[in-house]
């Protein structure tokens, strides 16, 4: 049985994809550096990142399969599963012997495993369009912490690029040390640690203050349903909000 | 007045409506503007009653001609007063805007002073933000019933969305309550409105920079429990709404109890579950190809509180089921209680490539608690055999004391009272052991 380890990279899964065609080998399982569960039976085999190779499996899966399967592939990677990498490869396997009919292949568990992380993360990202809440710093930043549970901060920038594009901001997520920096035009997404207290803008504590009043105001009383309330938006999102749902406690 | 007071005021006056929805608009930023609207719409947060709030929903001003009595604005009630003024609005959308609070402006008023006076008053507001303040999010307008046609046209070049309130589902049910208005204040806009929509349209086919109008559609919003117009009557009026003037929505609003007097019917708090219900039978009527006289008739004019209305028609036409999950049509599929849209679509996908067997329909989503009872997969049936309308009804309904939103029991609108024939589950009991 052989293992392939790769670093945790996209272009390193696809450079693993790659090598596993062109050695005429079928691994058990790709994993990420550091996931590693030692066992003699296993061989495990430690693939470089090769960014050619992988821009060759991606133009691959684009002309081969289809546009579509590319995106579900990334969107199934940024859940960062444990198991994503394994998943992918075997969805590719049988795209490249189905072509795009691949995503009609529903009842094999590997194409719903990747269709239902490209759901999960697809919906994460759609949520967290509305849950980003900006504070306007004293240096005329809007600046949004967040902390969601897949590696989406790529997903949402570009719609914030496309609606505040007068506007100077950075997303920060805080898990993955990662933020999204915008200014006229342009972003980049870069590695990034902050700890410190914001410094706010004069105006910003009166606007918060205006939110969190008509927030709480806008509940009907006698429709008061904290259950419902989170299952649409989960207390785990609640840290960065500025609101402060679950202000009403039912009578 | 300061800013907080009058958004504490107006917020809460705008409460009772309950559209919320951002969708149906893909108005795109203009260079050096702010905003765009996204076609599907964006939720911001979830207030304490569970809904959504995706749009600034406020009032321009309760300050209120009119006197419905099912309203916590009309001209009688002693409630505290305020108004905007179109600055204000916009700089308090704007901002909130930059910061991600909301996706726009959801933008409505009593009747101040008369409805043209107030219908100009919303269009400074929205012309304003448009022009001014380059904002080119999602606005929902109000057209204030009553109002001149050529204002409505107006309005209708500014804004996403606009939406007249039926509120009361027939004229006796506006004499009694909201005598000022009448059938034909409301009806009339909202034939306007799809008339303009649909030349829009049409001009946009041949110029494609012809002007937008009101690109979002319209909705309009029924209130459940303060006449007694039944469940029929009302799924009825939704569909030829849906029909005539093609809506985009119809929302339904339990009564929620803000006044007494002797015209209202006194109810200890808003009826849920029946507007839970109504939304099911809407969602069946939109998306499922269903008729409102499939799920309702004259003799059963009211939809079961205890199971949902797909079930319940499944119920009564038991002779259709089982299916054959491999071989039924979508229409079909669509009719089979525990398989919503995206689960036919996925069957429908998945059996082109290989037939689907029982633990495949279980990862497609399907709520096999209700559907086992109704298909076959690969032949074989996996309900309870030996069963008939009754015992499937109690099967259905789910366990007590897990219902969510449960009628209070001053409520007039009980299981009892819709089905006086049918067992409750403790002669149930009875019937099956012999004893008594």
């Amino acid at each position: 049985m052989i293992y392939y380890i790769y670093d945790g990279s996209f272009d390193g899964l696809l450079t693993a994809i790659y090598e596993a065609y062109y050695r005429h080998q079928e691994p058990e399982k790709i994993l990420r550096d550091g996931s590693i569960q030692d066992n003699l039976f296993i061989e495990h085999v430690y693939i470089k990142a090769d960014q050619q190779k992988a821009q060759r499996v991606y133009n691959a899966i684009v002309n081969k399969i289809s546009p579509a399967a590319a995106k579900k592939v990334l969107y199934a990677f940024l859940s960062e599963a444990e198991d994503a990498a394994t998943t992918i490869y075997r969805y590719l396997k049988l795209g490249f012997k189905l072509g795009k009919s691949v995503d009609s292949a529903l009842a094999d568990p590997y194409v719903f495993r990747v269709h239902f992380l490209h759901g999960k993360v697809s919906g994460e990202a759609g949520k967290m369009l509305g849950l980003v809440r900006f504070r306007l710093l004293k240096s005329g930043i809007f600046y949004a912490p967040i902390e969601p549970d897949y590696n989406i901060l790529g997903i949402i920038a570009p719609h914030f690029k496309k609606r505040l594009p007068t506007q100077d901001w950075i997303i920060h997520d805080l898990k993955r040390k990662l933020a999204a920096f915008y200014s006229q035009g342009h972003y980049a997404v870069v590695p990034f640690e902050f700890n410190g207290a914001l410094s706010l803008d004069d105006d910003e504590f009166d606007y918060q203050t205006l939110w969190k009043e008509y927030f709480h105001n806008i509940a009907i009383k006698s429709r008061i349903n904290p259950r419902l309330q989170r299952q649409f938006m989960p207390v785990r999102y609640w840290k960065h909000l500025i609101e402060t749902p679950g202000g009403h406690s039912k009578s | 007045m300061d800013l907080h007071t009058k958004l504490k005021i107006l917020g809460a006056a705008a409460k009772y409506d309950v559209s919320c929805s951002s969708s149906g608009s893909s108005r795109r930023n203009r260079p050096g503007g702010l905003g765009n609207a996204s076609l599907p719409g964006i939720c911001h947060s979830w207030s304490d009653d569970g809904r959504c709030i995706s749009l600034l929903k406020i009032l321009f001003t309760n300050r209120c001609a009119f006197n419905c009595l099912y309203c916590v604005n009309r001209a009688t009630a002693d409630v505290p007063r305020a108004s905007f003024t179109p600055d204000e609005v916009a700089q308090l959308t704007v901002n909130f805007y930059k910061r991600n609070y909301i996706e726009g402006l959801f933008l409505s008023s009593a009747v101040y002073k008369n409805p043209n006076y107030t219908m100009e008053l919303l269009i400074a507001t929205v012309k304003k933000l448009r022009e001014e303040y380059q904002f080119n999010g999602y606005i929902h307008l109000k057209a204030i019933p009553g109002a001149d046609p050529l204002l409505i046209a107006q309005a209708g070049k500014y804004v996403d969305r606009m939406s007249v309130n039926i509120e009361l589902p027939s004229n006796a049910g506006l004499q009694l309550l909201a005598p000022q208005k009448n059938r034909d204040s409301i009806i009339k806009p909202m034939g306007f409105i799809h008339s303009k929509i649909l030349q829009a349209k049409e001009e946009r086919k041949i110029y494609k920079n012809a002007p937008l109008f009101v690109p979002a559609g319209q909705t309009t919003q029924l209130i459940v429990g303060a006449t007694p117009d039944n469940d029929l009557k009302i799924l009825r009026l939704s569909e030829s709404l849906y029909k005539h003037f093609s809506l985009k929505r119809v929302y339904y609003s339990a009564y929620v109890p803000v006044t007494q007097h002797p015209n209202l019917p006194a109810i200890a708090g808003p009826p849920l579950m029946r507007e839970h219900r109504l939304y099911q039978a809407d969602w069946l009527l939109r998306f499922y190809g269903f008729k409102s006289d499939e799920l309702l008739d004259e003799g059963h004019p009211l939809l079961d509180t205890e199971i949902d209305p797909k079930s319940a028609w499944a119920l009564r036409n038991l002779h259709l089921f089982p299916v054959e999950v491999n071989r039924a049509d979508y229409e079909m599929l669509l009719r089979v209680p525990g398989i919503g849209v995206r689960s036919a679509k996925r069957i429908i996908t998945a059996r082109r490539y290989s037939s689907i067997d029982f633990e495949t329909l279980k990862r497609f989503g399907v709520v096999l608690k209700r559907a086992r009872h109704f298909i076959t997969c690969r032949g074989k049936f996996y309900g309870e055999r030996n069963i008939n309308e009754l015992t499937l009804y109690q099967m259905l309904k789910p366990a007590s004391g897990k219902q969510s939103g449960a009628e209070p029991s001053s409520e007039q609108l009980t299981f009892s009272s819709l089905y006086p024939n049918l067992f409750q589950p403790e002669d149930f009991h009875t019937v099956i052991t012999g004893e008594m």
